[in-house]
């Protein structure tokens, strides 16, 4: 409810200088942008940033109307897959800016072409719009700077005398003593999956984390993974299962019921990206948790391990549909959203999430403690890893590597069998 | 009035709006799957066509396999948990007064008239293994509360026991109604000739309940092999593919993986198991009369 | 009469057995109901049941607005109630084509349909989809009616040719002796006749109906016809980790047909169980 409520004052101010420049297009045609997103939950979170700026386009525009139908991640890429199979595209669409993704779909000639000079000046972060390029065109921009951590909840650590691991044999043996005293040592989405394979790039990225994704992509296109790092990390993420480190039933459970269980205090850490740092600034979270809310980056040692290397990546963005009837109205929007004092300001200020754009310009100081960590992680990054396993090769590649990368982290596949699977995918 | 009864036009409207549904809503689309199951369609842009490849992987995909063994398993399960079951509790409360067996009759169906989605999701936390009803009860009943319901090994059973739990009232009802077109003379006569409630039940109710059993199994199997939703939500055919059925796996197929063409072959294959399985159960349970 | 209120053993046994039943039946339900009442948290600090610090009645506030509850009722009365119509009325005019009327194909025709009872959904929910789109009918009523009619047909034709043929012929035939068309025969004689039987054919349309939401979910996009399991559905994303909202929500979807069977038991019991029988 604050975030609402900090919300509003800061869009009242938004809107009181939009208003400003608007009186000039009044009287035109009246146009409805239909926009298709993968955020369900208008009232808080990205939703709430996304309706934010909407609202204050449409009070800017008065002839304009945008319609937002959105879905949760899994149902919108199926219903989006439907409608690029059918002629009734939506105008203003989420995307992903991975291959997994958005290869397909670019072939296919579904998303439009953006030029990349309208946004010259939109700040954007060096490389994060390539995810969303096909053959040096840019379709798509990049909404956010995904960093995965490890939350953990520091009154509990307090209280038990527990101590944040500063390798990843500290971590086992943390999971072990939380383990003993009772509660979960780490929540794990392990129901959707692709947190599971996000977990295992993440150890590769920090055992060996030269060009990590470039050595994936030709692993990916010549079905070897033979790379010892590669090896490795599914050991470790198999080690990590069997030792306890996640719930029981992880692979079962959903991103909710991961979150929840950190939320309500049943579990000392939490593995997710950083768009959940808004844990911190929702008020449905009990006081004493939601105060305590820190987080690490996951550590990992070795010969050629890299503590400060980030596993991080622009995942989601926006792209306007090519048979759109309103393609220039909803290009309009793309760019009204994108202007750095609309998404990048109203996510950071809100605790929502860190923009694919220079955030650290509206750092106010009054941030929450996990958004200092975050903001502090990605400025002393030394590598970042960029999109990881299961989101670098086609969608079939991405449907197996979920299903076997879930059988692998509960035992019911080997490492070999794990990595055979996907070299049989090589060429595909 | 032979005319009457054979009039053309008469006929063509009696039948037409019917039929045109019929063959728009599903003959036609199962058409369209037989021409797509013949391509590499993605879903979008443009394909070729690739012959039996299609079937030709299908026949070698595990998943595929494992789609079908789970049908069977359902079945299987319906037919020797469920009905048993049912059978029992339905000549039980043949014997219970007018009232009871109103009051329990209602209760036993009322899972039925709600929605599989609410169904699908209840469950899910039921099963919860952190904070589920199955085991907080499990440990106040003195067990360690910790059972994995949904992971490996026990998913496919704990489906089972939705499916059974939700369809028991069903079942129930078809027999209860059963035991009930059982002519009354018949236990007069056994009750004279000293049967007890046991013999009674094996020698007359059993037997002559064989016509509603046979139906009903042939109804099990069916729609164990059409289970889609109950899955799609509770467990999604995860963990792996340990709970796959052929509907879901068409769906994941053609919209997860994008392989639009591999769906729609799926799509055949799964029209012809369902009309296979009728035809054999057809020739195992001939139609009496 | 006397004899039966004895309470035998035998009778003590059959109650509990029955009783169990009874509970597992219903236990979850009230589970479900309790924890709507809760506010989140209880449910990971509580016992097996709940005894809410204050009773979240605002539970269902959320879930009867944001699960546009009245509007997704309407849509889903009014998509089973047409589709029930339908049925009904075309049952009954090929099961009278069928079964009384002579012309060759009649057994071909009628087979055909039949077949469509061992014809999974789920295999037209692809093809069907983009029939739908070329047709411009996704996202639009039909896209639910013309499948739910179409799939419930087969059984509607197979229960009335049913009841049909147990329906004396001399009636009607009187009447057409007498110039009665067969429109009229049907709707004025055979209609009324078969009138129990109708009322199984519809039970079991409208239960089958009621509860689709995979060709809902995958036809529709706008909330303008979205059906009642899209509550529940919806309300796993928007309030993915608030559960005493999405037990409110479910509990809510749940009501209205709950609170019909509860009111029509007798009539809704007795005509599947009927309809399945002779099925």
């Amino acid at each position: 409810m604050k975030a609402r409520k900090l919300l509003s004052v800061s869009m009242a101010a938004a809107a009181a200088l939009l208003t400003m420049s608007a009186t000039a297009m009044a009287e035109e045609e009246p146009v409805t942008i239909k926009v298709f997103s993968n955020n369900p939950d208008r009232t808080a979170d990205q939703g709430l940033v996304e309706q934010t700026i909407f609202d204050a386009y449409m009070e800017e525009h008065p002839n304009v109307t945008i319609e937002v139908e959105a879905l949760d991640d899994e149902a919108y890429k199926t219903k989006f897959k439907a409608y690029a199979a059918g002629s009734e595209m939506p105008d203003l669409v989420s995307v992903w800016g991975q291959p997994g993704f958005i290869d397909e779909v670019i072939d296919a000639g579904v998303l439009a072409e953006l030029n990349p000079e309208d946004f010259a000046d939109y700040g954007f972060l060096e490389g994060s719009l390539d995810g969303f390029s096909g053959d040096g065109k840019l379709y798509g921009l990049a909404r956010n700077t995904d960093v995965i951590v490890v939350y953990y909840n520091a009154k509990m650590f307090e209280d038990n005398g527990w101590e944040v691991p500063a390798t990843y044999e500290e971590f086992l043996t943390l999971a072990d003593t939380i383990n003993e005293a009772g509660f979960i040592p780490v929540a794990m989405d392990g129901g959707d999956k692709w947190p599971l394979y996000i977990y295992l790039y993440d150890l590769m990225n920090k055992k060996d984390g030269t060009d990590l994704m470039q050595k994936t992509l030709d692993a990916i296109a010549s079905g070897d993974y033979s790379d010892l790092a590669f090896i490795e990390a599914a050991d470790m993420l198999r080690e990590a299962a069997e030792r306890g480190v996640f719930q029981i039933g992880f692979e079962t459970t959903d991103y909710g019921t991961a979150q929840n269980l950190f939320t309500n205090g049943q579990a000392a850490m939490y593995y997710m990206g950083s768009w959940d740092m808004s844990m911190a600034t929702n008020m449905d979270i009990p006081d004493e948790i939601r105060e305590n809310i820190r987080c690490f980056n996951l550590p990992v040692n070795g010969e050629n391990a890299d503590p400060l290397a980030l596993t991080a990546w622009n995942g989601g963005g926006y792209s306007v549909t090519e048979n759109s009837a309103n393609k220039e109205a909803a290009l309009d929007l793309l760019k009204y959203m994108f202007l750095p004092e609309n998404w990048t300001r109203i996510a950071w200020e809100n605790g929502v999430c860190m923009s694919a754009q220079d955030f650290s310009q509206f750092a106010t100081g009054n941030e929450t403690e996990v958004q200092k960590q975050l903001m502090d992680m990605v400025a002393e990054a030394t590598a970042i890893s960029g999109t990881s396993i299961g989101d670098l090769g086609t969608s079939e590649y991405k449907t197996v590597c979920e299903d076997t990368v879930q059988q692998l982290a509960i035992g019911s596949i080997t490492t070999e069998e794990f990595w055979a699977g996907l070299s049989a995918l090589a060429g595909k | 009035m032979q005319k009457a009864y054979s009039n053309k036009k008469i006929i063509f409207t009696l039948i037409a709006p019917g039929l045109l549904m019929f063959v728009f809503a599903i003959l036609a689309p199962i058409c369209l799957s037989v021409y797509y199951g013949f391509t590499d369609f993605s879903g979008l842009g443009a394909y070729q066509f690739i012959g039996f490849n299609n079937y030709k992987e299908l026949f070698g995909d595990r998943n595929f396999w494992m789609s079908l063994r789970n049908s069977l398993l359902l079945a299987i399960g319906f037919i020797c948990i469920q009905h048993p079951l049912a059978i029992i509790t339905a000549a039980l409360l043949d014997r219970m007064g007018k009232r009871a067996e109103g009051f329990f009759r209602t209760v036993y169906f009322l899972p039925n008239v709600i929605s599989v989605a609410v169904i699908a999701y209840m469950w899910k936390f039921i099963y919860n293994p952190n904070f589920g009803l199955l085991n907080k009860m499990a440990s106040a009943l003195g067990f360690s509360g910790k059972t994995n319901w949904l992971g490996s090994g026990m998913a496919i059973w704990s489906v089972l026991i939705v499916l059974i739990w939700h369809g028991f009232g069903w079942g129930m009802l078809i027999y209860y109604t059963g035991i009930k077109n059982i002519d009354p003379v018949l236990y007069e006569a056994a009750a004279i000739d000293g049967a007890d409630n046991k013999q009674t039940f094996l020698k007359i109710t059993f037997p002559l309940m064989m016509p509603v059993i046979k139906i009903n199994v042939t109804l099990a199997i069916i729609s164990a092999l059409k289970q889609m939703e109950t899955v799609y939500l509770l467990t999604n055919g995860g963990p792996g593919n340990e709970t796959q059925f052929l509907a879901n796996y068409l769906y994941k197929q053609a919209f997860s993986s994008f392989r639009y063409g591999y769906g729609n072959s799926i799509s055949v294959i799964f029209v012809i198991v369902c009309i296979l399985a009728t035809q054999v159960l057809n020739k195992i349970f001939p139609k009496e009369e | 009469m006397e004899k039966k209120r004895h309470f035998t053993p035998g009778k003590i046994v059959m109650w509990i057995i029955l009783a169990v039943f009874a509970v597992i039946q219903i236990f979850p339900l009230i589970w479900l109901v309790n924890h709507s009442l809760a506010n989140n948290n209880e449910m990971f600090t509580s016992g097996i049941l709940v005894m809410p610090e204050t009773i979240r009645w605002d539970n269902y506030v959320t879930a009867f607005v944001d699960g546009h509850f009245l509007l997704y009722l309407r849509n889903s009365l009014l998509v089973n109630i047409l589709a029930v119509v339908l049925v009904l009325l075309f049952s009954v005019m090929m099961a009278f084509a069928c079964t009384r009327m002579h012309w060759k194909l009649s057994g071909v025709v009628m087979g055909l349909i039949l077949m469509g009872m061992m014809i999974p959904i789920h295999a037209t929910l692809l093809p069907n989809y983009i029939i739908y789109d070329k047709l411009r009918l996704t996202d639009t009523l039909w896209a639910l009616l013309i499948p739910y009619v179409a799939f419930s047909l087969p059984q509607g034709l197979f229960l009335t040719s049913g009841f049909m043929r147990s329906i004396p012929k001399e009636i009607e035939e009187a009447a057409v002796i007498d110039g009665c068309g067969i429109y009229r025969v049907i709707g004025v004689i055979i209609f009324p006749m078969l009138k129990t039987s109708l009322v199984t054919v519809a039970i079991m349309t409208f239960l089958n109906n009621w509860n689709e939401f995979m060709m809902a979910m995958t036809y529709l996009s706008s909330p303008t016809w979205k059906t009642l399991p899209f509550s529940v559905l919806e309300f796993t994303g928007i309030y993915a980790s608030n559960y005493a909202v999405q037990f409110a929500v479910m509990a809510l979807t749940a009501a209205p047909m709950v609170i019909v069977y509860l009111c029509l038991s007798k009539y809704i019991t007795e005509g599947v169980a009927m309809g399945a029988v002779k099925g």
